[in-house]
């Protein structure tokens, strides 16, 4: 990477432009309330008020600029306000909008003033409907409001003669882009002022797409070479992990700047271009944390484009995360998108699928605790005689009421008026209408979660208890309610002689076939979400491999104790499409191949295969190409989608205090590989300082 | 029944051969090398390993149509990724009649041979004629040495690689590099004079020693106690092959 974009880069991790930041923020909420300004007023109030409070910074080597000095959102109504409002009704996380991908082809292409433009057309058309023209001047609002902010960078710029970033910022957001820098200061501003409106999870879509036009007339015009290019696709990605530390999320890093790469044109035809390799290069050599990298693939996706992607995930950041077009596209038409949005889908903060600039859906409003499930249906069959189908018929129904739990809960859901986000969605200043009030596709997500745990029950169960009836019923109840405690052999038996997911072995993932089964019936079953939507089932986990095993405040799915893969209690779930912590499978392959066993046409959510890979396997170009086989391979055994992690430091770490998590770690051990819980301490702790050793 | 102890059969073996390979690790060796690191791969019967992340077994008896049952599950997969199946140890040979009759069920898959050469001639033969390629050990030239560190005297395996440049089947020479052992600039002069010419070997593999060698012998009850200095630094010699024009790669 270029001297000065390493310096950036590393003014960013030492944290150099807090300097910059303020001590206090606009004191919107009194204005508010001093003028009975309504909702949607509100929320334009706040975007114009942060953007008149940011003061311009422009470090000298900076040629994509914003750099953001507010540090927290100010609120728009008291609590008391904000209690009566909500009363009765259901909130998201924090409340607005959030985790939804902007239409960033249009904005750019259109300009801030072709928007303003549509605003004003729609206002003078609609203008007997005061709801409509409320709605509009608020989002014209915005609209001056960012275009203030810019007109106030570029006068900054003049000031400390930095021509260059003043004729930037006198043109965009303004004006169309015409150049791809352009383009990226365009998207760097319009990107900010979602988070200083108080968005959180703002996807930066299909960027090898919505870019490529600018480039390419770029190099055609010979304007700009592609490693000029890389250069500033690098200062803006360095520059999207500016403020990462201010935006609201779980952990740090959790905050859905996700970026997608590759995959279909609306039309069908590939649409891999030379903007794909470029973005997956600048991703390399920034190495950083956002924005996170999604790569859409297909089973013919050529070997070169995934061995470029193997080196990202060798740098072990946790990304590309790959999704399989000829999986999810069909997914998509099943669950009523049409082809040509199905093909332009993109990726929220962790994996669903949404379409950008036609989605409001609400994509993780809760999860099923498949465990959770399994256990009722245990607890009910069991005592009462019952056979195996019993116990499928116990876990089918509570998956049921679980599903109805969380959507009937979001069928109050209440979102509120987001006039600055509406400018970049589609049809919102065409009807006059906010996007919080609905788009194009308006469906619920739902997770899946812990599938992998509560198939190997069931398949234990069916096995021990039924088939073999070497245990006996009431004693596995008991020792279920006992934690085990006495009853450690009987444990044993279970966590090891019951077939297990992740190893390719029908048995086991026959039962995880009938669980996400269950799940698409329980969310077709549950019909319209209230908003014009539906609900679609996932395979992700979230957070929820972690709460649906130890609990968390406010959560609205049941917590289990011990469960009959002998799991204790408070033990957590496998993360995602995994196998469950602790089962020893012979390797990737079957792994895959267990998982492309869901019928991938119902449960279209998303939710990653999570593969753990070390270190060592990328050692050389041989090898990287290897790991791209497998991912091809998860797309041709007709995988959703699939994370590969590069195992590091923190996971050795975890390793080593708790090894019976990570039986399949596998670390490299001269011309061998072996599992790393089977190394005695002093030879793990050898591997950690080794890994410590590459981390500097 | 023909039956075979196997100790892992372990996918996407990154390291064990072209494309994407299923190494079967089979249970029980001849030789004893003071650097080891598949201590649970010795014994030919199955054994309990304690390892910090719970007990488990190491040692499946399978019969070859079991364990090609297993392999050509995944058939089409290694195929279309240029891989296929490497049988691995402990030693291979030591259960020849087993592995040749699972390679025989195999389906259209690249078979890899690792081996250490300590076999007899015959189940050699046996093997290599149903495989595409061998992975062959060389330790130590010098008889003495060899059974230091072995256990075993190195006539059989000096022989056998003979054997093998007849057979046809390309191989790779891989010499383990053990810190004043092996990576001696005499040793490793030796072993380029023995492969130097050889007919069908690709290239020598130098297989850097490291320090996780005796990882496992806690789990498997055993006691690692290597008589040579584990922290010397290695001697890396690729010049002595150069020079003999053996092609050479430092793995
Ligand atoms: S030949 Fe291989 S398996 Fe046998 S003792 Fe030596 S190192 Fe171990």
């Amino acid at each position: 990477m270029e001297q000065h974009l390493e310096e950036m880069k590393r003014r960013v991790r030492d944290g150099e432009h807090n300097r910059w930041r303020q001590d206090s923020v606009p004191d919107v909420l009194a204005e508010c309330e001093a003028e009975g300004l309504s909702w949607v007023r509100r929320a334009a109030r706040l975007t114009r008020r942060m953007c008149e409070a940011e003061r311009p910074v422009i470090e000298p080597d900076e040629r994509i600029v914003f750099t953001r000095t507010l540090r927290t959102i100010p609120p728009v109504y008291s609590p008391a306000d904000w209690a009566a409002r909500t009363a009765g009704r259901t909130v998201h996380e924090l409340g607005c909008v959030n985790n939804i991908c902007a239409d960033w082809g249009m904005i750019l292409s259109q300009g801030l003033l072709g928007r303003r433009q549509v605003a004003l057309e729609s206002r003078q058309r609609l203008a007997d409907q005061p709801e409509v023209v409320e709605f509009l001047d608020a989002a014209v609002e915005t609209i001056d409001a960012v275009l203030g902010l810019a007109a106030r960078y570029a006068h900054e710029a003049r000031e400390l003669g930095r021509l260059d970033v003043a004729a930037l910022l006198e043109r965009v957001p303004a004006h169309p882009a015409k150049t791809f820098h352009e383009a990226l200061q365009a998207l760097r501003v319009v990107h900010a002022v979602l988070w200083l409106s108080g968005h959180y999870q703002n996807a930066f879509g299909r960027l090898d797409q919505y870019l490529w036009p600018y480039l390419e007339a770029d190099l055609r015009a010979g304007r700009l070479d592609s490693a000029g290019a890389q250069a500033l696709l690098a200062e803006f990605f360095i520059a999207s992990n500016k403020d990462a530390d201010l935006y609201p999320g779980v952990q740090k890093g959790d905050n859905g700047q996700t970026l997608v790469l590759g995959g279909v044109r609306p039309d069908g035809t590939c649409g891999v271009n030379g903007l794909t390799r470029l973005a997956l290069r600048a991703a390399l050599e920034v190495s950083m944390i956002d924005p996170k990298i999604n790569l859409r693939i297909d089973p013919g996706t050529d070997l070169d484009l995934l061995s470029l992607a193997s080196e990202l995930t060798r740098k072990g950041l946790g990304f590309p995360q790959y999704s399989n077009d000829a999986v999810v596209i069909p997914g998509l038409v099943a669950h009523g998108y049409d082809l040509a949005d199905a093909r332009d889908y993109v990726m929220a903060a962790c994996w669903e699928f949404i379409i950008p600039g036609k989605g409001m859906e609400v994509v993780n409003t809760g999860a099923v605790s498949f465990p959770a499930a399994v256990d009722r249906g245990l607890r009910e069959a069991l005592p009462a005689g019952g056979d195996f189908q019993a116990v499928l018929e116990g876990t089918r129904q509570d998956v049921r009421r679980q599903v109805e739990r969380v959507v009937g809960d979001y069928r109050r859901l209440i979102l509120p008026p987001a006039p600055y986000y509406s400018i970049m969605l589609d049809g919102c200043l065409e009807q006059g209408r906010d996007a919080s009030e609905g788009l194009k596709y308006n469906n619920f997500g739902i997770h899946g979660a812990a599938s992998a745990n509560a198939a190997d029950a069931l398949a234990a169960v069916r096995k021990l208890v039924f088939e073999e009836q070497s245990i006996d019923r009431a004693t596995l109840l008991r020792a279920l309610d006992a934690n085990w405690e006495g009853y450690e052999p009987l444990r044993c038996r279970l966590a090891e002689e019951g077939p297990r997911v992740g190893n390719d072995d029908d048995a086991a993932d026959e039962l995880l076939v009938k669980l996400f089964g269950y799940l698409a019936q329980a969310c077709d079953a549950a019909g319209d979400n209230g908003r014009g939507g539906r609900v679609r089932p996932g395979t992700g986990s979230a957070m929820y491999y972690v709460w649906l095993a130890r609990g968390n405040p406010g959560m609205r799915e049941p917590v289990v104790g011990a469960t009959a893969e002998g799991r204790r209690v408070g033990d957590l779930f496998g993360a995602n499409l995994a196998p469950a912590q602790g089962v020893r499978v012979r390797g990737p392959i079957s792994t895959l191949r267990s998982f492309s066993k869901i019928d991938y046409q119902r449960i279209c959510n998303g939710g990653p295969i999570t593969l753990e890979l070390s270190d060592a396997v990328f050692r050389d170009a041989e090898s990287i190409s290897k790991v791209a086989m497998l991912v091809r391979t998860f797309a041709q055994v007709g995988c959703q989608q699939l994370q590969v992690n590069t195992v590091n430091l923190e996971t050795l770490l975890d390793a080593k205090a708790h090894p019976e998590r990570h039986k399949n770690l596998i670390v490299r051990v001269w011309g061998w590989s072996g599992y790393f819980c089977e190394l005695a301490p002093e030879y793990q702790d050898h591997i950690i300082a080794r890994q410590m050793h590459t981390m500097v | 029944m023909l039956t075979g102890i196997v100790f892992d059969v372990k996918e996407f073996a990154i390291h064990d051969g072209p494309g994407i390979r299923t190494t079967v690790f089979l249970k029980g060796c001849p030789l004893h090398c003071a650097w080891c690191h598949n201590p649970e791969g010795i014994s030919p019967k199955p054994q309990v390993l304690h390892a910090p992340s719970g007990d488990r077994v190491a040692g499946t008896v399978y019969t070859p149509a079991e364990l090609a049952w297993i392999l050509n599950a995944q058939a089409d997969i290694m195929r279309a990724n240029e891989g296929g199946v490497t049988f691995s140890g402990g030693e291979p040979l030591r259960q020849a009649r087993f592995v040749a009759a699972t390679a025989r069920l195999l389906r259209g898959m690249h078979i890899l041979l690792d081996t250490s050469g300590y076999a007899t001639k015959g189940d050699l033969r046996l093997v290599v004629a149903l495989c595409d390629m061998v992975y062959y050990d060389l330790k130590l030239i010098d008889p003495a040495q060899h059974r230091r560190y072995t256990g075993y005297d190195n006539a059989p395996i000096l022989h056998n690689f003979h054997v093998l440049g007849g057979l046809g089947v390309p191989y790779v020479v891989r010499v383990p590099l053990i810190p004043g052992v092996t990576d001696t600039d005499d040793n490793l002069a030796a072993i380029a004079a023995t492969v130097r010419g050889a007919p069908g070997l690709l290239r020598v593999d130098l297989l850097p020693y490291n320090h996780v060698a005796g990882g496992k012998y806690a789990a498997a009850g055993m006691t690692f106690a290597p008589p040579y200095d584990e922290a010397r630094p290695l001697n890396i010699n690729t010049a002595v092959f150069t020079e003999a024009g053996v092609p050479v790669h430092v793995a």
